[in-house]
């Protein structure tokens, strides 16, 4: 125990104090910092010798504080269920926003949509079965041609719609390609950075809320997972490949058709450049993949197959009358160009329908005498049985117009699911945020209290000094010289 | 649960946020007037939704059936009873040309003038078109139901078979049911025989011609014509009377269709329209609770430890 150890102590105190208060200081300018955990000097003492070495000389009271760590306080378990929330988060909002894409494109229920246009052309044939033979205008039958193009115009526009949403969704997951690899590449950085400082024993604290943070932000882009590597770093999961080690960094890339055709079989996908491994992407990009590979393309076979049910459906019934001229009714329908053959011998047209879509549907008839409401023939009669059957079509249990509303109440109900599971998925990551909040945010009154503390501790510790000094000056000034 | 300051603000701003959705989500139904406005609202109404728009064009256009059906019943009818009125009249004029005692020569002829006349006009009455198309002709693409010269019927005939395999024109006046709105010349005013079948028969315009012709040539001969008229009156009693049962059913039809476009109008209604009472309450429900959410965030988020420090 020497003369001075008693003001070493108090310099450590003061020292130790002042970093406390500096690091309250960091914290406070900290509040507002998305992604920032709050960080805490980790005051020790230091206890006096266990073991007294031969000649030591020790009073047995510790040598003061030390603080020399500054740690940052932070959940390893709640970051990552962050990351897991956080993903499905996105993933979800990604099918919620593409539902509700898909509900605008079909403007259901409505007066614009193709239920309305459909029923539009079950009442223009109506309106045929009372006039079939309407000498003068043919007017009847010419809103039959109108109402049915502007049908086949919006089953068209549909389908378009929806492709269209195919595309964007497509050239969307180039942006995340080049977002991810950039922040990868930041991440891999950092973890040189950390692994560098930590060596050097320097503080790391910043470098790896900032890393953390990139971390998060690619669990919600593609569903990544992190796990503690050497010195401080992380490396970074997808679904089993790694894509973050230490320093090195594995880019990813999206491979796949870039038209909903094309993409049937080329189906869009990520996979690890260099490496080529298929790698199953979680979060947005997640989403959007199922977007591309399920949700978009189930939602424009089934128009598909509406469409194919209206050709179907009036091919059949048109087949079966006479035209005003009393010649066989045509095919109303066909899938365009190259979907229909004529009979070299009789005239009469085949349409296949395999070949018909949403995108292709057709309008063969052009003519308004060519339309077959009449159920007797050959020979031209004003009988309208047939236009009335047509119409009838539209109470058909299984026609086009119920199926199509089964459509609809299965988008309906898919997107409903969707936007409740959303809202679920929201209060649980809230919650996760929440608590991660809880342990990593910056409460101010408690900053204060700290600085209270550290201030108050300073103070102490200074009039320790004092007080060591004024000692000092009794024994080194006045001791001996009684008398002087 | 450790508290901060940011943790205290996230969750106001959250909560503000639900508020404010809620009141736009509210908003949307009360200006679009609709409480569904894309499926996700409510799947199981957007069907009941759609369907009932379809069954209200279907009734729309079940009432536009029946109006035409009853205009054509009408103009039937009224053409019937026309006549039923001038063959009564051919038959007072064959009962004075059967009284073959007390007339001149030139009386006859002038019988016989009125009578061809007559049948002109009933050839006239039986050709009358509406929106082109000759009400007693079938199903017939021409404008005629009998050759105004021969007095033969050239309205439609059906291919085959007795009078029964008629086509008939029908109109549509609910999703089950169909009234028939026409009735031929055939059956109307009998059929006249081709040569050779026995036995032969005559139809009105032909009894009413033979009659014109036998007052001048054969007066015996009227005899047997005016049983033939009385038949033929007969069926033109019936067929008056078939007509008129078919305009009933088809006033019935009209009622039906008139009650179900109410229920169906209210049931759309119901479904799609907003509870403009219920939504505005609800509105200002929700306003209240955001405007005291905004106070309680504005009161929490402003102390801290620093107000009260010096």
């Amino acid at each position: 125990m020497s003369t001075f150890s008693g003001l070493t102590t108090a310099n450590r105190a003061l020292w130790a104090q002042q970093r406390a208060l500096d690091v309250t200081g960091q914290n406070i300018a900290n509040v507002n910092t998305p992604g920032y955990s709050r960080q805490r000097a980790e005051l020790q003492s230091i206890g006096g010798n266990a073991v007294p070495a031969m000649y030591a000389v020790s009073n047995q009271v510790g040598q003061g504080v030390d603080a020399d760590k500054v740690i940052r306080i932070r959940d390893a378990f709640l970051e990552a269920r962050a990351q897991t929330e956080g993903a499905g988060t996105a993933a979800l909002t990604v099918a919620d926003d593409t539902l509700a894409q898909i509900e605008q494109a079909f403007r259901e229920p409505g007066t614009t949509g193709i239920q309305a246009k459909l029923t539009a052309v079950y009442t223009a044939w109506g309106d045929v079965a009372n006039h079939p033979n309407d000498q003068t205008t043919d007017g009847a039958r010419t809103a039959v041609l109108q109402t049915t193009a502007s049908l086949v115009a919006e089953v068209r526009t549909t389908s378009a719609n929806l492709d269209a949403q195919w595309t964007r969704t497509r050239d969307s997951l180039d942006a995340v390609e080049q977002d991810v690899n950039a922040k990868l590449t930041s991440i891999a950085e950092l973890n040189t950075a950390i692994k560098r400082a930590t060596q050097a024993g320097l503080p790391v604290n910043e470098l790896a809320d900032k890393r953390d943070g990139l971390v998060l932000e690619l669990a919600t882009a593609i569903g990544a997972t992190s796990s503690p590597g050497d010195h401080g770093q992380v490396n970074v999961v997808v679904s089993g490949a790694t894509l973050v080690s230490g320093g090195q960094a594995t880019g990813l890339k999206v491979l796949g058709g870039l038209e909903q055709a094309s993409a049937a079989t080329d189906k869009p996908r990520f996979i690890t450049d260099p490496g080529g491994t298929a790698v199953a992407v979680a979060g947005t990009a997640g989403g959007k993949i199922t977007a591309l590979t399920d949700t978009i393309p189930r939602y424009q076979l089934q128009l598909d197959g509406v469409a194919r049910k209206i050709a179907a459906e009036f091919n059949g019934a048109h087949e079966g009358g006479y035209d005003k001229t009393g010649a066989k009714g045509q095919p109303m329908f066909d899938g365009g160009a190259g979907t229909s053959t004529t009979d070299p011998v009789t005239g009469a047209v085949t349409v296949d329908l395999t070949k018909v879509t949403a995108a292709s549907l057709n309008l063969r008839i052009t003519q308004p005498e060519r339309l077959a409401a009449a159920t007797v023939g050959p020979g031209p009669t004003s009988d309208g049985s047939n236009a009335t059957k047509i119409a009838q079509l539209q109470n058909a249990t299984s026609g086009a117009a119920s199926s199509y509303r089964q459509l609809i109440v299965t988008l309906g109900i898919e997107a409903s699911v969707a936007t409740s599971g959303l809202a679920t998925q929201k209060v649980i990551n809230s919650q996760v945020d929440a608590s991660r909040e809880s342990v990593s945010g910056v409460n101010l009154d408690e900053e204060m209290t700290n600085m209270l503390q550290f201030q108050h501790a300073y103070s102490a510790a200074a009039r320790l000094i004092t007080t060591i000094d004024e000692t000092l000056d009794v024994l080194i000034n006045r001791t001996g010289r009684v008398g002087l | 649960m450790r508290i901060t300051q940011r943790a205290i603000a996230t969750t106001s701003l959250q909560g503000l946020n639900r508020n404010l959705e809620a009141i736009g989500k509210l908003q949307e139904q009360l200006t679009s007037g609709k409480t569904i406005n894309k499926p996700s609202d409510d799947p199981t109404g957007t069907n009941a939704a759609m369907q009932t728009r379809q069954e209200l064009a279907g009734a729309t256009q079940y009432a536009r059936n029946i109006s035409d059906g009853l205009g054509a019943l009408n103009t039937t009818d009224s053409t019937l009873q026309n006549m039923i009125a001038q063959v009564h009249t051919v038959r007072d004029r064959t009962l004075t040309g059967m009284n073959t005692g007390g007339m001149s020569e030139a009386a006859r002829a002038a019988v016989a003038a009125e009578v061809s006349g007559l049948r002109e006009s009933l050839l006239g009455l039986a050709n009358t078109v509406v929106q082109g198309h000759p009400i007693f002709g079938g199903v017939t693409s021409g404008t005629r139901a009998y050759d105004p010269a021969t007095g033969g019927y050239v309205g439609f005939r059906p291919p085959v078979g007795p009078l029964e395999n008629t086509v008939m024109v029908n109109r549509q006046v609910s999703e089950s049911d169909s009234i028939r709105v026409d009735i031929t010349g055939q059956e109307a005013f009998g059929v006249t025989s081709a040569a050779g079948v026995v036995p032969a028969t005559r139809d009105l315009f032909a009894i009413v011609g033979d009659i014109a012709a036998h007052v001048v040539s054969d007066p015996d001969l009227l005899d047997a014509d005016l049983a033939a008229l009385d038949e033929a009156l007969n069926g033109m009693l019936k067929a008056a009377t078939d007509i008129g049962t078919r305009t009933t059913r088809m006033e019935t039809a009209k009622q039906v269709n008139t009650d179900l476009q109410l229920t169906l109008t209210s049931r759309s209604a119901d479904i799609e329209n907003v509870d403009l009472a219920k939504t505005i309450m609800n509105l200002n429900m929700q306003q209240t609770g955001y405007e005291a959410a905004l106070s309680a965030t504005a009161k929490a988020i402003q102390p801290s430890l620093l107000d009260f420090l010096r």
